[in-house]
């Protein structure tokens, strides 16, 4: 199935979209997190763990499935196939792992802004480095995905091999 | 009909970035294995059963009121 140039495009401005706005989501996070384990003040480190598992649910979560279900579409509606690329078949892997971690996080995100929601928890237990460690790994996986859409670099699969020559054979009998 | 040609193989990158991906899936098993229950000593009935903080951390700092969540 191919896609009209027209809704190509828009499918390729989503799949942008939802993709950098998901890479600078993460940005933030790492922010939070830095200031969560950083700021002497009592209430901003609190305030930042509390922040984190809302912030996590209505725009971490979302712009994940967006970028997903947006790049399904665009690599099962244009020539470049979901499993004929390399490229494509790493940023799927690094899309669905990421997402898949920050769906077990949720848990973690949860615990922390319960912890810190508690006036009587010692501040060095509402502290956490956890988060800014899985956020810089977010952010690395996010930026190699970015890199591989940019730079498509070569390399076929050996079943988008196969369908290059059905296809030159299907236009060149 | 010509036979195709022969796969030209995986390309040098596509190893190299899939020894990085098996690297880092088995260090996050592991993680998860070994640091995973590490979460559950910040769960709030924990941390506050029994834990009185030190008054350097609540002095001066008014705790939080309720309706924050």
């Amino acid at each position: 199935m191919t896609m009209t140039p027209r809704l190509r495009k828009f499918a390729l401005t989503a799949h942008l979209i939802s993709s950098v706005g998901w890479l600078g989501a993460v940005f933030v996070f790492l922010d939070l997190a830095v200031v969560g384990l950083t700021s002497q003040d009592a209430q901003t480190v609190r305030g930042a763990y509390l922040v984190m598992e809302p912030a996590a649910r209505f725009v971490l979560i979302p712009l994940a499935f967006a970028s997903l279900l947006t790049g399904l579409v665009q690599s099962l509606g244009t020539t470049w196939g979901l499993f004929r690329h390399y490229w494509v078949v790493f940023k799927l892997l690094i899309n669905v792992f990421a997402t898949t971690v920050l769906l077990m996080y949720m848990q973690t995100f949860r615990s922390m802004a319960g912890v810190a929601a508690d006036p009587s928890t010692d501040l060095g237990v509402v502290r956490n480095a956890s988060p800014s460690l899985h956020a810089v790994l977010a952010l690395l996986l996010l930026l190699v995905a970015a890199v591989l859409g940019v730079y498509k670099p070569r390399g076929v699969t050996r079943y988008g091999w196969r369908k290059q020559h059905e296809l030159r054979r299907v236009l060149v009998p | 009909m010509a036979d195709p040609p022969a796969y030209p193989g995986t390309p040098r990158w596509v190893k190299a970035f899939g020894i990085i991906a098996i690297a880092v899936v088995l260090l996050f098993v592991v993680r998860l294995l070994t640091v995973g229950g590490e979460h559950a000593r910040h769960t709030p009935s924990d941390a506050s059963g029994g834990h009185t903080p030190p008054s350097s951390v609540t002095e001066g700092h008014k705790p939080l009121e309720g309706g924050n969540r």
